[in-house]
């Protein structure tokens, strides 16, 4: 993995690739998480643009996540639900990926897309997002397919100009709505969020009295370990 | 002393029978009242141009005409002999007004109103001569007269009064000079004999000339509301106006007189040719409410903040004049030679010399051989760009040498002959300029960089999508310079101005003001409003994408090289990836993508290529933040303003658009952020309406040598911005 890091920063020849969201040790764990899954796609893991194509600044991966719905997520149920689509590394060939991939409003049951930097999972644990937060934007049924179409672009064109702040979104298609967050890695830096948070408003095209809140990944852990608690509690009484 | 005592005990008694009069109808008025206002006619009957004057003849018929032709010959002599030393100074005023007098009323009501309106005069000077004489002239008028002339005579007083000051110097009795027939015209402007007048009356008897001072406030109360309006309208004008090149007395109130109050329009007198005539059709509006009494020093830099003035002229081209001969039917063959045409154009042009000057229609011979030697003589640097293919015409640029340095400069072609879209020969010249600021001899550059856009856009009404277009590349070019000044730190202020062949509120123009449109569907004749097509069955609709990928401009009307790799950033913009979404490459189903039915089994379709509303690709965008001078409404009359007409149609469709300075940003930092950005708009150069034309026997004239009226607008520009 660090191998295909310095292949990119070769490749890409932007001079501006020092990002290091992923240290040698989480690249590490990475790789032989992915090696344990499909290991013979591992060496095409590092995707380039393609000849004539628009670079991306950072290589994105698409996941899917669906969940049984009644059992609240323990993160290894978690980690074992989320599947790989893909990864690209330019306009060209996220257009293929999203072109193919159901609208986010035409999912069905308890589904997430996720979109994150090559090198970060969708997860709390991940150690570009532990110190993190989201910023998280419930909407009404009917919207979700703009708002995340205008989310992803915005943030593949790198329009949220907070350096290498962000780490990915996610849209999670809900019961009775439909749910949008935008993952960063620093939760304390409000300079950031503000940043993400005005960017986001002005992308988004929200109705006016849409609400956003702001939540940091260790409270969420909180949460859920809160409601583990409780729910292995429940099942013992 | 005693005659401000006897004011304040008449006026309450005036007002009584003020009412009195108002409440009685004309019949019934008292004869105190018809005294007093006698002793007034006498002297205000000066008015001639005003509408109301016009309506008082008008209403007055035969009777008075009659009553008057009697009294016409005997002030004349008389009156030599006592203004004598005036009639020098005046001489001249008088014959303007005479010219315009004669340019008059070409239909057949001309002479009998006239000569009614010999009668006033006369009865004016004999007012000034022998009070004796005219108390009793005046009195077998009123006699003679119906109750309802008396009325209106008030009124016509009353809306004049104000009006009255002492600027105005002509005198009743230079007029005398001039033969009879034209004399009223040039009484129109003798408001300063009023107080003369009064100086007659006060010899005579006090009583007398207080009734007659009160006058003007007892008759207020009665005058119908459209007077009142008026005479309000003359106030305002007194207080705010500032006029910005010489004319002569009258005309002021020549200019904000409502043409509804006009009886008919064949009363307003249309202009024949009159060189010396410099009458003022067009006032200046001052806006900056600080500096009221703006003295125009040529180069003025107070407190770091620099005016400069920008006009825009569609000037006609003599071979599209040619050419479409059948709009200007309507004009006097003379007005429509070149070099007739081309003598006002440059008399225009230095009366207000602007500091740039943005012209459409310039014909390539005539700007090559007469224009532009003349425009270099007066201090302008010029740039000019001629339309494509085989037209013969184009746009150009002049700046003053002396207040802006030239940075850089792009003439634009709209004719790609890659797209259908873009097939027609317009063009556009963007240019960057820079503030010249005087440092003891030499002249510095200094603040701010000016980009400044000039444009003529296809005329064809059913073409809207092609004007679009053209105003994409227009944008996108603007936007390019924007940016490259941004890079360099500094902000860029952006005046756009042209002939954008596009009514006000119509889908083009609001692109430009508000900086989006959503044109999904929308009619292409609807684009620019200039003609209704909605009756014709099939007219062609817009669709997404309008503008076409070659064009290497996005939908937010941007280059599309702009976005890509710059210092060392991918950064995309929203319209940019959309624009790739269908690209060969993005179609092919990747081969690593595993298939999970009912997540990654879509068919990418390019003919539905959404399934949530279409409006969030359908629309075009520009961040230039665009304001336009104009407001398209006259604000006196409140009728529509037109910058062009000919035959066929009347309407605005030249502009001056500008970045308007921000007045309190939204962001936390109120007014620190952007302190210098933006432009001020200090001033323009007031439109006419329609009809106002129309009396002048439409355009062009001989006043105004194009079928287009100049814009001009003063803008101030803030020099201390880093």
């Amino acid at each position: 993995m660090r191998y295909a890091f310095n292949e990119s920063l070769k490749d890409d020849d932007s001079g501006d690739h020092d990002q290091d969201q992923s240290s040698p040790k989480d690249s590490e764990t990475i790789k032989i998480e992915d090696d344990e899954k499909e290991q013979n796609t591992t060496k095409k893991k590092m995707v380039v643009p393609g000849a004539g194509e628009h670079p991306l600044q950072y290589n994105y991966t698409f996941w899917y996540s669906r969940r049984t719905p009644g059992r609240p997520a323990s993160t290894q149920s978690y980690e074992q639900n989320i599947k790989q689509i893909g990864s690209f590394a330019s306009v060209e060939q996220f257009w293929r990926f999203y072109s193919h991939m159901i609208r986010p409003g035409d999912l069905t049951g308890h589904s997430d897309f996720h979109l994150f930097k090559e090198g970060i999972k969708p997860m709390w644990e991940d150690d570009a997002n532990k110190m993190g937060g989201k910023w998280i934007i419930r909407l009404r049924k009917g919207l979700a397919s703009r708002c995340w179409e205008n989310l992803i672009l915005a943030m593949l064109g790198e329009q949220f100009m907070v350096g290498e702040e962000i780490c990915g979104a996610v849209v999670s298609v809900r019961f009775q709505e439909d749910i949008i967050s935008i993952w960063n890695k620093t939760a304390s830096d409000q300079g950031t969020t503000a940043r993400i948070r005005d960017t986001l408003r002005r992308v988004l095209n929200l109705p006016p009295n849409t609400i956003m809140e702001y939540k940091t990944h260790t409270d969420s852990i909180k949460y859920v370990c809160l409601l583990s608690l409780l729910f292995s509690l429940h099942l013992l009484l | 002393m005693i005659g401000n005592l006897l004011f304040h005990v008449l006026y309450p008694f005036s007002r009584y029978i003020n009412s009195r009069l108002a409440e009685t109808s004309g019949n019934a008025v008292t004869p105190a009242v018809v005294k007093a206002t006698t002793d007034w006619d006498g002297a205000s009957l000066t008015v001639s141009l005003l509408p109301s004057q016009t309506t008082l003849v008008h209403h007055s018929g035969e009777t008075k005409k009659r009553v008057e032709k009697e009294k016409k010959h005997a002030p004349k002599t008389d009156m030599e002999s006592h203004e004598g030393p005036r009639q020098d100074a005046d001489s001249e005023i008088t014959e303007v007004s005479v010219l315009q007098r004669d340019a008059g009323n070409p239909n057949e009501d001309s002479d009998k109103k006239q000569d009614s309106e010999d009668g006033c005069s006369s009865t004016v000077d004999c007012a000034g001569l022998e009070a004796e004489q005219l108390k009793s002239l005046q009195t077998q008028s009123h006699v003679q007269e119906e109750k309802l002339t008396a009325v209106e005579q008030i009124q016509i007083q009353t809306s004049q009064s104000p009006a009255g000051s002492s600027e105005h110097s002509c005198s009743a009795e230079g007029q005398l000079h001039t033969p009879s027939k034209k004399n009223l015209q040039t009484l129109a402007e003798t408001v300063s004999e009023i107080s003369e007048c009064w100086d007659e009356y006060t010899l005579l008897s006090g009583e007398e000339t207080y009734n007659t001072a009160s006058a003007p406030q007892l008759t207020l109360s009665s005058l119908p509301s459209g007077t009142q309006a008026h005479l309000q309208c003359v106030e305002e004008h007194e207080e705010q106006t500032c006029w910005h090149f010489p004319h002569g007395p009258g005309l002021t109130q020549e200019i904000q007189c409502k043409p509804w109050e006009f009886p008919a329009l064949s009363y307003y007198l249309p202009m024949e040719p009159a060189e010396q005539l410099e009458v003022i059709w067009r006032v200046w509006k001052e806006l900056s409410d600080c500096n009221a009494a703006v003295e125009r020093i040529p180069f003025q830099f107070s407190d770091g903040s620099m005016d400069f003035t920008v006009m825009s002229y569609n000037i006609l081209a003599q071979d599209l004049l040619e050419l479409n001969q059948y709009l200007y039917k309507h004009c006097p063959l003379e007005v429509l030679d070149w070099n007739y045409r081309y003598n006002l154009l440059v008399e225009e042009i230095k009366k207000w010399t602007p500091d740039i000057l943005c012209l459409q229609e310039v014909q390539e011979n005539h700007y090559r051989e007469q224009l532009h030697p003349a425009l270099v003589e007066m201090g302008y640097s010029c740039i000019y760009k001629c339309r494509t293919g085989t037209k013969t015409d184009g746009c150009a640029v002049c700046y003053r040498s002396k207040r802006f340095a030239e940075v850089s400069f792009t003439k634009l072609e709209f004719f790609r002959s890659e797209t259908g879209l873009l097939n027609r020969h317009n063009v556009g010249i963007v240019l960057l300029l820079r503030p010249l600021v005087a440092q003891g001899a030499a002249l510095k550059e200094s603040g701010p960089p000016l980009c400044l856009a000039n444009t003529h856009l296809l005329f064809n009404p059913r073409r809207g999508d092609v004007k679009l277009a053209q105003l994409a590349i227009m944008l996108a070019e603007i936007d390019a310079v924007v940016k490259s000044c941004k890079v360099k730190g500094e902000h860029c202020n952006v005046v756009l101005c042209g002939d954008f062949n596009s009514l006000p509120n119509t889908p083009l123009y609001q692109l430009i003001v508000t900086g989006e449109l959503y044109y999904q569907g929308l009619p292409a004749w609807m684009v620019s409003g200039q003609e209704d097509l909605s009756y014709k069955p099939s007219c062609h609709r817009l669709s997404a994408p309008l503008l076409p990928g070659s064009l290497g401009i996005t939908d937010s009307c941007q280059y599309t090289s702009v976005n890509s790799l710059k210092a060392g950033k991918c950064r995309y913009s929203h319209d940019f990836m959309l624009q790739l979404r269908f690209c060969p490459a993005a179609c092919s189903r990747p081969p690593d993508l595993v298939l999970i039915p009912g997540v990654t089994d879509l068919a990418p379709d390019a003919s539905k290529p959404n399934h949530y509303p279409q409006r969030f690709r359908d629309i075009l965008q520009h961040r230039l933040n665009l304001e336009s001078v104009y407001k398209h409404v006259c604000p006196d009359v409140d009728r529509p303003e037109v910058t062009t007409l000919h035959s066929e149609v009347g309407a605005t469709v030249d502009y001056i658009f500008y970045t308007p300075k921000r007045t309190c940003p939204s962001h936390q930092k109120p007014g620190e952020k952007f302190p210098g950005e933006g432009l001020k708009l200090t001033g323009y150069l007031s439109l006419l309406p329609e009809d106002m034309l129309w009396s002048m026997n439409g355009l062009p004239n001989q006043i105004f040598p194009s079928d287009h009226l100049s814009l001009l607008a003063r803008f101030q520009l803030d020099l201390n911005i880093s």
